[in-house]
Formats: C-alpha cells, sequence, structure tokens
C-alpha cells in the first residue's frame, strides 16, 4: 500500500494544482473541466459500486438526474437564496439516497442473481427520464428547465467542482482502504462465502447503494447550478452507460481511472467532437472496444503496471491497490478468549446440534432421505460415505436453513428452518466448503480480516494496523506455514495453502458447531497431520462439536471420537469410532464395492 | 536419472522452463521428459509449482523462459485450446464443468465429432456408470466425488493421446481410487495414452506410473523408477522435509 504520507501529499498537491491551474487555462478549459469534474464524481460512485463491489450498474445517471430536478424545481418554483439551495442539495442527496436504498432493496434479496440489479439500474434512468418527459410546462419536457443560479465567476465554478471531486475522491479513496472496504471486495470477489462467514451482504449493498445514490445526487445538484439548464439527458439511460464506459476505460476499481476517464474523455470530446461530431463517437467507441479486448482492466492499470516493473512506488499509486496490504505494518495477534469458543459453564452432555428427519431432494432424486442425528460439544463426529451418498448436501442443510426439503435442524437450542447462511453463522455454525473458496484477489491477512469482520465491528474509515485472531484460528495459521506469506493474494496460494485459509477463515468466526468438507483433501502427509492436531485440540479444549466429511479412514480414525456411515441419504451406522470403524458395513460399502 | 527417451518417442519434453503469477515465479528452470505410453507422476508438496507447471505447459499461464514440446510438436507460446487440438487433454484440480448443463451434454461438449458420442459414452460409463445413470442431472448438483468422475470421465471421451491430470484421487472414495487405477492402466494398455499425473496421494501416485519426478520450490529435485526400491522412502523425505 502506498504510505499515508503520500496520499495526504498528493491530494495537497492536486489541490495546489487545481487552485493554480485558472492562471494557465483559459475560459473554454475552465468550463469543460468543470463540467468533467461534476461528471467524475458521479463516475467516482460507479467504480465504487461496480469496480469494487462487483454491482454492475447503469442507473447512476437517473441518481445525478433527481440531484439536477430536485434543485432545479426548487429553485424555478419554490425557493430562493444561498440557503435554500444548499437545503435543496440537502433534500436531493436524501431523495437519491432513499431511492438508492429502495433500489437496493428490490435488487439485492437472497439469491438474486448479479444480472438483476444491472437489469433494475437500466430501467431505473428509463423510468425516469419518462416521468421528467411527461411532466410538461412543470418539468420542462424535453426542452428543459431553465433555472435561476447563483452569480459565481467561471474560475470560481471550476474552483467548485475540483473541490467537490478532491472531496468525494478523498472520501472514497478512505472507505476503500478501510475494513469496510475490504468486504466490499469480498463481495466482489466470492459473495457466498460472505454469506457464510455471518455477513449480511444484502445489507451492505443496499447501503452502498444508498450512499453511492446520494453522490451521484450531490454531482447532480452541483452541476445543474453550474450548468443552469436541467435537462432529462442528464438522468437518462445513455448518460449512465457512458459512466461505466468512462469507468471501464480509466480502469475500474482504481477510483484515479474512472476520474482521469471521465475528464480525458470529455476533454478530448470537447476539442475534437465540435469539429467532427460523427469521427468522434466513432473514435470513442472504438478505444473502448480496444481497451476492452487488449487491457480489460482499463488504461490506468495498465500504465501503472508498466510504471511499476521501473518504480515500485511510483506505480504503486495507480496500480489497483486492493489487492495490496502494508507489509511489515501486519501483526496478527491473538484475540482475548471469547466464551463462545471456550464454552465454560456450558452443559458438555446437551446436544449442540439436533437434526430430525432432514429431507432434501432435488427434482425426483432424493439426496438425503431422513437423517436424524444429534452431536454434542466436544465431538468429532467422521461422517463417511461412497461418492454421492448426501454427505456434502448434510452439511449444506445445516449450514443453510433453507436448503432443507423437510424435517428441522435445532442448533444451540434454536431452530435453523428458513434462516439464511449469514443467520446460520449467528447461532454457531459454520461451514468450510468442499473445494477452497477464499478471496482470491485479497492477501492472506485481508481474507482473515474480512473473516474477523463478523465478531468485530468495522471502521468505514481506517484500516486496523493489527489483526486479532482468537487462539484456535491463529494456532492454524502458525501451523500451516501461513504466517510467512500472509501479503500474498489468496489466489496465488497452493491448493493445500488455500484449504489451510478457508479453515483459519472460518475458525475466525469462532463457532460452536464446526462443518468441514474435507478439510485435508489436497494436503501432504505432514500438512494433513498439523490440521489433524488443530482439530483435536479444537475439541478438546475449546469444546467445538465437529462434522467433518473425510475420506481417508486412517485420518478419521486418528481424530474422531465417532463415526457416522452415510449411504444412498440414509445414516447406516452411528456409534463410537472404535465399533464403527472397523465393522464389515464400511469395508462393503465404501472400501470394497464401489457404488457400481 | 533414468535414461531419457528418444526425441522420436517423447511425448513431453519440457526445457528450463521458468513461470508464475505475475512478477512472483513459481518455476525455476524445470525440465522433464515423458515417453509416449508412459505414466508419470509429479509429485511434491503444496506450493512447490506442481499445478503451475500444468497451467503452464498447457499454455494456461505465460512461461517467462523455457520450451515445451509436446506429441513432437513445439508448443510453446501456444494457448490452450490449441494444444487440446493436438489430443491432449487436462483435467485441472478445481472443479472446472459447466455447473448448469446436464451431465451428458457436459460430456458431449467435450467431443468435435459427435457423431461417436454414444460409442465412446458406453465405454466410459462401463467405468462411471454414474455418467450414464445420471446423464440428465444438473451437473452443478453432483457431489464433489462424482464431479471428480464426470472430469476425468469427460477427458477419457476424447480418447486423448496425451492426459495430464490434476489430484484426481482428492475427494474420491477408496474404492473409486482403485477403479480409477485400473481405468488409466487399461487405457494405456488399449490406446498407448501417455498419462502425467499431479498428485498428494503417493501410494497412487506410485502404484500406478511407471517413473516420477519431485518438484520443490519450482525445480525438479529427485526423478527415478516408480518401482525402483525405496521410491516411495525417498518421496516422502521430500514431502516432509
Amino acid at each position: 500500500m502506498v504510505p499515508r504520507t503520500w496520499i495526504v501529499g498528493s491530494f495537497v498537491l492536486l489541490g495546489a494544482a487545481l487552485l493554480a491551474s485558472p492562471l494557465v487555462l483559459g475560459d473554454y478549459t475552465q468550463q469543460i473541466l468543470a463540467q468533467a469534474f461534476f461528471f467524475a464524481v458521479a463516475a467516482v460512485s460507479v467504480d465504487l459500486l461496480w469496480g469494487y463491489t462487483g454491482i454492475l450498474t447503469f442507473g447512476q445517471s437517473a441518481f445525478f438526474g433527481i440531484g439536477v430536478y430536485t434543485v432545479a424545481l426548487a429553485l424555478a418554483y419554490y425557493v430562493e437564496g444561498p440557503l435554500a439551495t444548499i437545503g435543496a442539495i440537502v433534500v436531493a442527496i436524501a431523495a437519491a439516497a432513499v431511492v438508492g436504498g429502495a433500489i437496493g432493496w428490490l435488487s439485492f434479496w437472497d439469491g438474486a442473481s448479479p444480472i438483476y440489479v444491472a437489469i433494475v439500474t437500466l430501467a431505473l434512468p428509463v423510468v425516469f427520464t419518462q416521468i421528467i418527459l411527461s411532466g410538461g410546462a412543470y418539468t420542462g419536457s424535453s426542452s428543459g428547465l431553465p433555472i435561476p443560479t447563483p452569480a459565481f465567476s467561471l474560475t470560481a465554478w471550476y474552483w467548485i467542482a475540483g473541490a467537490l471531486l478532491l472531496v468525494v475522491a478523498l472520501g472514497a479513496y478512505a472507505l476503500v482502504s478501510s475494513d469496510a472496504g475490504l468486504i466490499l471486495v469480498a463481495i466482489r470477489e466470492n459473495e457466498e462465502r460472505c454469506r457464510y462467514l455471518g455477513l449480511r451482504t444484502g445489507r451492505v449493498k443496499i447501503r452502498l447503494m444508498a450512499v453511492c445514490g446520494g453522490v451521484a445526487a450531490l454531482a447532480g445538484a452541483g452541476y445543474v447550478l453550474f450548468g443552469s439548464v436541467a435537462a432529462h439527458s442528464y438522468g437518462d439511460f445513455v448518460f449512465g452507460t457512458e459512466l461505466v464506459v468512462w469507468t471501464a476505460l480509466g480502469g475500474r476499481g482504481t477510483l484515479i481511472g474512472p476520474i482521469l476517464g471521465t475528464v480525458g474523455v470529455n476533454y478530448v470530446s470537447a476539442l475534437l467532437g465540435g469539429n467532427l461530431p460523427f469521427v468522434w463517437l466513432l473514435f470513442v467507441g472504438f478505444a473502448f472496444v480496444l481497451t476492452v479486448v487488449y487491457l480489460p482492466q482499463g488504461l490506468v492499470p495498465a500504465i501503472g503496471t508498466g510504471l511499476r516493473r521501473s518504480s515500485r512506488a511510483l506505480g504503486g499509486m495507480l496500480v489497483s491497490r486492493h489487492t495490496a496490504v502494508p507489509a511489515a505494518k501486519v501483526r496478527v495477534v491473538a484475540s482475548p478468549a471469547s466464551g463462545v469458543a471456550r464454552g465454560h459453564g456450558t452443559d458438555d452432555s446437551a446436544p449442540v446440534l439436533e437434526l430430525t428427519d432432514v429431507r432434501k431432494q432435488f427434482g425426483s432424486l432424493r439426496v438425503l432421505d431422513g437423517v436424524s442425528l444429534k452431536a454434542r460439544r466436544g465431538e468429532v463426529v467422521g461422517i463417511v460415505g461412497p461418492n454421492g451418498a448426501g454427505k456434502t448436501t448434510l452439511l449444506r442443510c445445516i449450514g443453510d436453513g433453507r436448503e432443507p426439503t423437510a424435517g428441522e435442524i435445532v442448533i444451540n437450542g434454536r431452530r435453523s428452518g428458513g434462516l439464511p447462511p449469514q443467520d446460520c453463522v449467528a447461532l454457531g455454525v459454520s461451514r468450510k466448503f468442499q473445494t477452497p473458496n477464499v478471496f482470491e484477489a485479497l492477501s492472506v491477512v485481508d481474507c482473515l480480516r474480512v473473516a474477523r469482520s463478523y465478531r468485530r465491528p468495522t471502521s468505514p474509515w481506517r484500516r486496523s494496523p493489527t489483526l486479532a485472531l482468537p487462539e484456535p484460528a491463529l494456532h492454524a495459521v502458525q501451523l500451516t506455514g501461513l504466517l510467512s506469506v500472509l501479503d500474498a493474494p489468496a489466489g496465488h496460494l497452493s491448493h493445500g495453502a488455500k484449504q489451510a485459509l478457508e479453515l483459519a477463515m472460518v475458525l475466525a468466526l469462532e463457532p460452536t458447531v464446526l462443518l468441514l468438507d474435507e478439510p485435508t483433501a489436497g494436503l501432504t502427509r505432514d500438512e494433513r497431520a498439523a490440521v489433524g492436531s488443530v482439530l483435536r485440540s479444537l475439541a478438546e479444549s475449546h469444546h467445538l462439536c465437529i462434522l467433518l466429511i473425510e475420506h481417508d479412514l486412517d485420518f478419521v480414525r486418528e481424530i474422531s471420537t465417532r463415526l457416522v456411515v452415510l449411504h444412498q441419504g440414509k445414516i447406516l451406522a452411528d456409534g463410537p469410532l472404535a465399533d464403527v470403524a472397523d465393522s464389515e458395513l464400511i469395508r462393503t460399502i465404501y472400501v470394497g464395492g464401489a457404488a457400481r | 536419472m533414468t535414461t531419457a527417451p528418444s526425441p522420436q518417442r517423447r511425448a513431453i519434453a519440457v526445457a528450463g522452463l521458468e513461470g508464475g503469477y505475475g512478477e512472483s515465479p513459481v518455476l525455476h528452470d524445470v525440465s522433464l521428459e515423458v515417453e509416449t505410453g508412459e505414466i508419470f507422476a509429479i509429485l511434491g508438496k503444496n506450493g512447490m509449482g506442481k499445478t503451475t507447471l500444468l497451467k503452464t505447459v498447457m499454455g494456461l499461464l505465460p512461461a517467462r523462459r523455457g520450451r515445451v514440446e509436446f506429441l513432437g510438436e513445439d508448443v510453446s507460446g501456444w494457448p490452450a485450446y490449441r494444444i487440446t487440438r493436438l489430443g491432449v487433454s487436462y483435467v485441472p484440480q478445481e472443479k472446472s464443468i459447466f455447473q448448469d448443463l446436464s451431465v451428458e451434454e457436459n460430456l458431449r461438449l467435450a467431443l468435435r465429432d459427435v457423431s461417436r458420442f454414444g460409442e465412446r459414452l458406453d465405454v466410459v460409463a462401463e467405468w462411471f456408470p454414474i455418467l450414464k445413470s445420471r446423464h440428465a442431472q444438473r451437473a452443478g448438483t453432483l457431489s464433489g466425488g462424482e464431479q471428480k468422475m464426470l472430469l476425468i470421465g469427460r477427458a477419457l471421451l476424447t480418447r486423448p493421446r496425451l492426459i495430464l491430470v490434476d489430484e484426481i484421487s482428492e475427494g474420491l472414495q477408496p474404492a473409486m481410487i482403485t477403479r480409477l487405477q485400473e481405468v488409466l492402466a487399461q487405457e494405456r494398455r488399449a490406446h498407448g495414452v501417455t498419462v502425467v499425473l499431479v498428485e498428494q496421494n503417493v501410494a497412487f501416485a506410485l502404484g500406478l506410473a511407471d517413473r516420477y519426478a519431485v518438484l520443490k520450490m519450482g525445480a525438479v529435485v529427485e526423478s527415478g523408477r516408480a518401482g525402483s526400491t525405496g521410491a516411495r522412502e525417498r518421496v516422502e523425505q521430500h514431502l516432509v522435509l
């Protein structure tokens, strides 16, 4: 990451450049740039949504338009004076935030596909434009609504627009560099994993939609005061798409890229567009296609990569920064033991997990056919069975209350029926997936931070210098050698290291019931032994209840206290390790005769 | 080192290969040769570059230096789709099936000439019956182990001349691993397919392979005949240290 002084320094420099630049810039250039700065503020909101969080939105123009028309209607018909104008801006921001929240609420229900929000935000500008066009003389319809504007000089407007852009960019930078910003990237990378880490991703995205709607409305409000005419084209679908194109050209997920993209395209098109209106449009389209094909990350990351080869510090400012982390500054420390993990004073003999006649069907295929099971603290329940027996489905039903077709699951005395994964985490369950599921673009330590944010409130302003992990998670990190690669992007880790990382992430939630789907698959013998000893100590000293799917019978034998044999969705045997492990049953259905 | 195969008999020749992700090198000067019809195991601890090696020779990751030859062709710098047309099949470790397509559609997509599909499917379904009995099921709803069967079945369906397999035994029940061992051995007998296995399961790999190599820190540190005395001990030593 870039040192803080660099950031502050560069913003001071930019501010100074903004103040001084009217000395060398002509009126026309200032006019063009002031307009571009307002657009760039809206582009920053697109970047937060799309670049960082992965929410592709064509609708930021509608929020910009809400800003434009709220202020325009207020000044045209109802109020006048500087205070009232500020009031109108505040109302515009609030209105856009409410609409943004409502759009988010419509788009981000559990299980909505990412395309859904793109469609909803595509419809939004269309609806907005129709409302404006059908407003007759009141909204100015297609001919626009002229308004009385503050009598600032052109240079003053240039400074206002530039200052607004700097402030918004600084705020956005603070957000994406904070602990909360990490969660945004985590949602983009793997939303399912986030939910299983107990994060209410829907709520995060709705809030972000509201904030970004407000930011775009602020830009629109400023713009109409500067331009003095409200036109429906500032809220339409074309403008919404242009914002996305500028963001992509500059480089999404970099903040600086969308700003440079917006300012650059607007500046050049003002210079060339007057003389060559059609050729210029063709040129922008061509540049967009070329960028998407050859520099899919956009111009700024491409330039940054080139620069970084020669000068690491300078390039570091331009390269997408959400992958980098302060190297030496992060310390992983043990967090004070929490009562949940320790389980002192709790009664170990009462079951913490109770399944009654759980069934799951995919169409006509019965994957679970009436499974009943009880598990207590301190137990390591090994679940074995041939491929396709329903083992993973069983864990999925426990981790997500909406999964079972029928039956009842009680976790820590509370029913999980109908609860999404993030609520099941709150009941005390956490699940490690079969294939490693980590946040590929984040570093190891940031993956752990995201996991930890379920237990610790996250700051939207700052990145915590240390990472406090509960003892079991810390133990897992140390034993599996992750400490030496804390700064490496998780996507570059080997398969086994990803497995270890996901285990540590899951342990950071301090669960009571731990669901592990082949935690040692892809690990070597000694890594396997290390994970085995972590798991044993979790059950013994931390009184966790562990359900473990594993094909390696030797491993199961080493760490389980109890064995459950699943076959064709039914429990065929359930008992102490010694009784079941050497039974004829295991040999016939598992080791000897494959499911032919 | 064992004796190198003669140039005509080489299915794979990798020389001085360097590569990795972005700016962090993972492979340093890897060289190895695999003979046609051979089963060759690549072993090593996690993070030593086994998967990176497969991805680099398959053209899925850029090589920084070095040369890769498959079946007598210099394929250095070729994109993956072009390499597969030589009759090379790659079975990646992380699930790469089409989740929303049916089992049969997944299998059908592997063949360029669909006219032989029925006949080939019969052969593959003999080894992995679920591929036929569940042909209409959405592939994403198969269990993890079943998806592995689909992956290897799909690769074998194309009757490749060379097949690269990344940790196929992971997540399979013991009986299925034994079956897989038989299938690969039989394919080699019947069609002379060359097999490269990347494995953590040393017993499975050495039980099946003719020769092996151990990767450590992105370089080959040990290689030899899988059946030679003490091979397993030598390999395991590298896995512990």
